[in-house]
């Protein structure tokens, strides 16, 4: 379905420009065959043009020949992107000082700091990097150049301020991981708790509001209200986001809007966010910063589809393969909701809950037979495709450094679709 | 010791003015002699004069009549500090619980669990800032149009009202964070999914309250406020950190145990009054005052609570819930007593899970100076809360001088209450 409104509106668009762009209308994500999810990375091109306005058509050209070069492995000149390694030593840098930014005057804070850390290194630290990204390809550069001290200054004084919106960002994202994990862990150990067990959760409270509040002294630093609000409204988004999955009733779980809504909060608008805090602090106009927000909104929502698919999945293509923590956890998500839609029955199982392991495995056997995976993965094309078409409408920018970011940014999008852990 | 320090400062400045402000030196506080609380409120007028600079001394008079007036329950309007600000704190309760209805139902019914916390302690805080507020006021000497005046004085209070629901969110956040998971420690059962979900609907609604807290904040726009109260939040965890982590050598230490006094209860009335002067415009100095009188009051009132804790509504000893100790909390009247006793620190550091070492403790408790010595420094700090007070800049507004009247009287609330 979704993809047939893309195709129509490929066709409708190509009227007003000669335009290469390439897509498959046999692509293999469509078929319900299963397939690798190597070869699928391969294909993954469909794109859905929808620019609230007809800005830049400068790319296309470009994005032919990158598809063909990520095809091919040729030599030419354009290299092979990698998102991260465009941001690795800037990504170390922040680290240092997000290392220094929560030192604590009490030990046991500050060896709580070191697990901050670990943490951090989960996922290749994706959310800077699309942070400091997202403030390369904001870039606004001064058209007549001024004394080359004053606009050198000027420029690393932005770009320390968006960095340091990225520093905030990780210790909002790693509290809310300190206050909801560590508590799923009293849950699941589900024993007496001894002293150490239970400072153990305490600590890791007063650890999260301790990251909390060095992230407000940091917000406070950048003065500017409008990011302030922004980034106490994502605290705001992760407790709701948290709580409606704790309470839902036996409705709302089998709600797909209930679910979007709820993954949005807990996943997205951490990314949305900030990208748009970035694209505040660049000065750029509030056009250019909702786009920035649809961008990490939907990189966002598909990164979480594809993590609900893997969660079945794992590394192959099969189902049944993967960590099945989500269902044991009684946390119903897209394929499961989408499989219910074509097996009414699947919903008794659902209602009566996954401690019994047998409703797994029928869940699982509904799940096989239906269209949940390949639905859920092309709903996460459908947001990778929107996320894709929001930087294709930012400004035209002829800087190098902008453009090789706005590609990575883009190959983003693709990765998150394609990634098989 | 404290108080001869503040005979002799007294001395030195009754030699720069004729100040009619009464002392006794025969202070029944500092006699140790067990007494009803009753009988010292109406002696706790003892002050320090310590003022940074002698900015005002329209007050004394007012001082000496008011002491009277107290003791003698004339028909002249007794001062409670509390009614001066009872409405506009309905309209701040009504307004907080507004801010805090939340889209999930279940964080919504835990926002009911904050105003009970609320009601505790009769809003204590809240009260002080809207004083504090009052007593900053600072009028335009020449009166613009009324409208425009009005209406700059009312969008001021409304920020300042803010600082006080902000401060009310802080609060419950941090006793949320703090006391439940207390809860789990003492339960010590199996968690059944509600008592975890219990648990952890705390954690969130604590996380919830932070964030509507930070967005009142950034909605003041003054990134210096918006720091003050972040910084209160970091002083709250690292206060409740020291309590939970600390080695033997920090559990007998004065020192620590008021550092981690200062950030676990005084941090937080400090800053936001000294936020509210900020909000008000006022000068850096009378920031300070603000900052001052919230500091000293905050200690005061956490060193009574220490006495309070063992002696209950009565001056005896042990019938207070001793509940500190037996959590192995050693407070300042237990760590003065080790000053007196070096063999107590033996008994502390055993612990006080064998209930026959709290009532070792309390015998050598009531031996010591312990509770009197307490009772000292926490006039040791009323009185400096007081001189903040009285070195504010003098305005004879009306309004002005009743609420801070109102803030002196609070000075000798925090002592002289029993429970």
């Amino acid at each position: 379905m979704l993809i047939y409104r893309g195709l129509s509106r490929i066709s409708r668009i190509s009227k007003k420009t000669s335009f290469g762009r390439r897509w498959l209308p046999s692509h293999p994500l469509l078929s319900g065959a299963s397939h690798s999810a190597a070869a699928a990375a391969a294909d993954s091109s469909v794109k859905v043009l929808g620019c609230r306005e007809a800005y830049s058509w400068s790319l296309p050209a470009l994005h032919g020949i990158r598809h063909q070069i990520h095809h091919q492995s040729s030599s030419v000149i354009e290299e092979q992107l990698d998102p991260f390694s465009l941001v690795a030593d800037e990504l170390s840098i922040l680290a240092k000082r997000l290392r220094s930014m929560v030192v604590a005057e009490v030990p046991k804070l500050a060896s709580a700091a070191e697990y901050f850390f670990k943490m951090g290194v989960e996922g290749k630290r994706f959310r800077p990097t699309v942070l400091l990204l997202m403030a390369t390809a904001l870039n606004v550069r001064v058209p007549e150049p001024l004394h080359d001290g004053v606009e050198d200054a000027l420029a690393t004084e932005l770009r320390t301020r968006q960095q340091c919106i990225a520093e905030i960002t990780e210790m909002i994202h790693v509290a809310s991981l300190l206050h909801d994990d560590v508590l799923d862990d009293a849950d699941t150990r589900r024993g007496i708790g001894s002293l150490n067990f239970v400072m153990g959760n305490k600590l890791a409270v007063l650890a999260g509001d301790f990251l909390l509040s060095r992230a407000c002294v940091a917000l406070a630093s950048l003065k500017n209200t409008e990011v302030v609000t922004l980034l106490a409204t994502v605290v705001e988004h992760l407790v709701t986001g948290e709580t409606m999955q704790m309470t839902t009733s036996s409705d709302q779980r089998c709600s797909m809007d209930y679910y979007m809504q709820k993954t949005y909060y807990k996943t997205a608008s951490l990314i949305s966010n900030s990208c748009k805090a970035i694209a505040l602090l660049a000065g750029q106009t509030a056009e250019v910063a909702i786009l920035a927000f649809d961008y990490g909104k939907n990189l966002g929502l598909a990164y979480q589809l594809i993590d609900d698919v893997l969660d079945f999945t794992g590394t192959s293509a099969s189902l049944g393969k993967g960590s099945l923590s989500d269902i044991q956890h009684g946390i119903i998500t897209a394929p499961i909701l989408f499989a219910m839609e074509e097996f009414p029955q699947l919903r008794t199982v659902v209602e009566q809950g996954f401690e019994d392991s047998s409703n797994v495995d029928i869940a699982l056997e509904y799940l096989g037979k239906s269209r949940g995976i390949q639905k859920t993965r092309e709903l996460a094309v459908k947001h990778a495709n929107l996320a894709a078409a929001a930087i294709d409408c930012l400004p035209e920018n002829n800087d190098e450094d902008v453009r090789k970011s706005r590609r990575a940014l883009l190959d983003l999008t693709h990765r998150v679709i394609t990634r098989n852990k």
